[in-house]
């Protein structure tokens, strides 16, 4: 499966990252391609390419603030939570990601 | 309660605090510079009258003054994007006009942003007016309405309520201060960064933009020091001849502690999550030591971030630096108590640490 996500947090200097790291290294374990791209207060880094969203069977982002560009990700599933819960739990909300995937199809 | 979790006001507010907080620090750190030297913050700089100190913190105070305009603009833009920020920004400037404040910014950002949204969504224009409505329509209705409901309806009230607010916290004798900073302490270490921690700043920064910069020292001050107080707790431990973190931890700790040094309290996480229980009682017990110590000395430092770089800019930098010295012993000592040995099995089972359900209220699906 393909995820892509985006991550902001409040400060955007370090929820954000952890929740990227957390996020693409839980991804990468189930055996998903994922990349993440953070906003932090540095701006956008690791952008997503329109391919790699194009490709992408989900959507996940992990925010406490509103994000830029969510307007890239129109017609996709989405799924939403606070960067809190993509530290906290990183495998289960990959599983919850899969999980929607599939009711999907 | 689902339609008020709904709007998301929490979201709004801190995305607009996520604007404030490098104009705050630029801006801190400039009047406290420039008032360090003898400059004084003016409302116009006289050709020829002025030193460059004069120019710093009057570079500062401006820019802090601008906070219930960031706040008020930060939270419309959210709420309503681009054609959310005009009227925002015209709200904001209202709420300073008729000194509501920061919370007066907070209200008026919900009304402009609200207000900009409903006047997109029910105000219809033919094909050919379409232009007006970014450019004319919003910008003007939303600010019309939004800034007489801020002077006629809600600016004296909030006004009211903000000066209250403002006297009696100024008024405090130290016991209740060491109260309030114990709380204060002990709120913003539980969750190490998190919700309740961002919650309590957004507080303690309404009232630093008020001009009390006591709370949210104290709040910073045990963010600065938690990480720090992991560190101390290491060697602490070792003295009694215990071992409380595991190589994965340690490795953990070389970074987080410098981290700490300049405010971010995040990088313990890791740490925590293998000791939730253990972790947050001594967090909390250091936090609410350090607080309380910071609110009775009076330390306040004008920036509301940093770590040790906010020492400088506190009238008294040794206030701060007593602060974090209680705090970080206090955590490191109760850590170094209550923590456990480390065993064998405990390192292998750190692997394989079972994750927190996730609530299904807290995820959105589209």
């Amino acid at each position: 499966m393909k995820i892509v996500g985006v991550a902001a947090c409040t400060v955007g200097i370090a929820h954000t990252y952890i929740a990227q790291e957390k996020l693409e290294n839980a991804g990468k374990k189930a055996g998903h391609e994922i990349s993440v791209e953070t906003q932090g207060t540095i701006g956008t880094e690791s952008e997503l390419t329109q391919e790699q969203i194009a490709e992408a069977d989900i959507v996940i982002i992990a925010a406490d603030v509103k994000i830029a560009g969510r307007e890239r990700f129109e017609g996709k599933r989405i799924i939403q939570v606070t960067t809190e819960i993509a530290v906290k739990s990183p495998n289960k909300l990959i599983e919850k990601a899969v999980e929607v995937v599939n009711q999907k199809n | 309660m689902s339609k008020i979790k709904n709007l998301n006001l929490k979201g709004h507010l801190l995305t607009a605090i996520s604007y404030l907080i490098p104009i705050v620090c630029g801006a801190g750190f400039l009047i406290a510079i420039g008032m360090a030297f003898g400059g004084t913050s003016q409302s116009e700089l006289i050709q020829g009258e002025f030193t460059i100190w004069d120019a710093l913190a009057t570079m500062g105070g401006a820019g802090l003054g601008l906070l219930p305009v960031v706040i008020s603009t930060g939270i419309s833009y959210s709420i309503a994007g681009k054609p959310g920020i005009a009227p925002g920004f015209i709200i904001g400037l209202t709420a300073n006009a008729i000194g509501a404040g920061f919370i007066g910014g907070i209200l008026g950002g919900f009304l402009a942003g609200y207000l900009a949204v409903a006047i997109l969504k029910h105000f219809k224009v033919p094909k050919w007016a379409k232009g007006l409505m970014p450019t004319l329509i919003i910008p003007f209705f939303t600010s019309i309405i939004g800034g007489l409901i801020m002077v006629y309806v809600i600016g004296l009230p909030v006004a009211g309520f903000t000066s209250l607010l403002t006297n009696a916290l100024e008024g405090l004798g130290s016991s209740s201060l060491l109260v309030f900073g114990a709380i204060v302490g002990l709120l913003s270490g539980v969750d190490f960064g998190g919700p309740i921690n961002k919650t309590v700043f957004a507080f303690v920064l309404t009232m630093q933009a008020e001009g009390i910069n006591g709370p949210i020292t104290a709040l910073q001050l045990v963010n600065t020091a938690t990480p720090i107080g992991f560190g101390l707790a290491y060697f602490i431990a070792k003295l009694f001849g215990k071992k409380i973190y595991t190589p994965v931890e340690k490795e953990t700790l070389k970074s987080a502690v410098p981290m700490g040094v300049i405010n971010i309290v995040e990088g313990v996480i890791p740490i925590v999550m293998n000791d939730i229980v253990r972790c947050v009682i001594a967090v909390a017990i250091g936090g609410a030591a350090g607080g309380a110590t910071s609110m009775v000395l009076g330390a306040d430092a004008t920036v509301p971030f940093g770590g040790v770089l906010m020492l400088p800019t506190m009238s008294q930098p040794w206030t701060g630096a007593v602060a974090i010295l209680v705090n970080v012993l206090v955590t490191g000592i109760a850590l170094a108590l209550i923590k456990k040995n480390v065993t064998e099995e405990d390192v292998k089972a750190q692997e394989e640490v079972e994750e927190d359900d996730i609530d299904l209220d807290d995820i959105q699906i589209y």
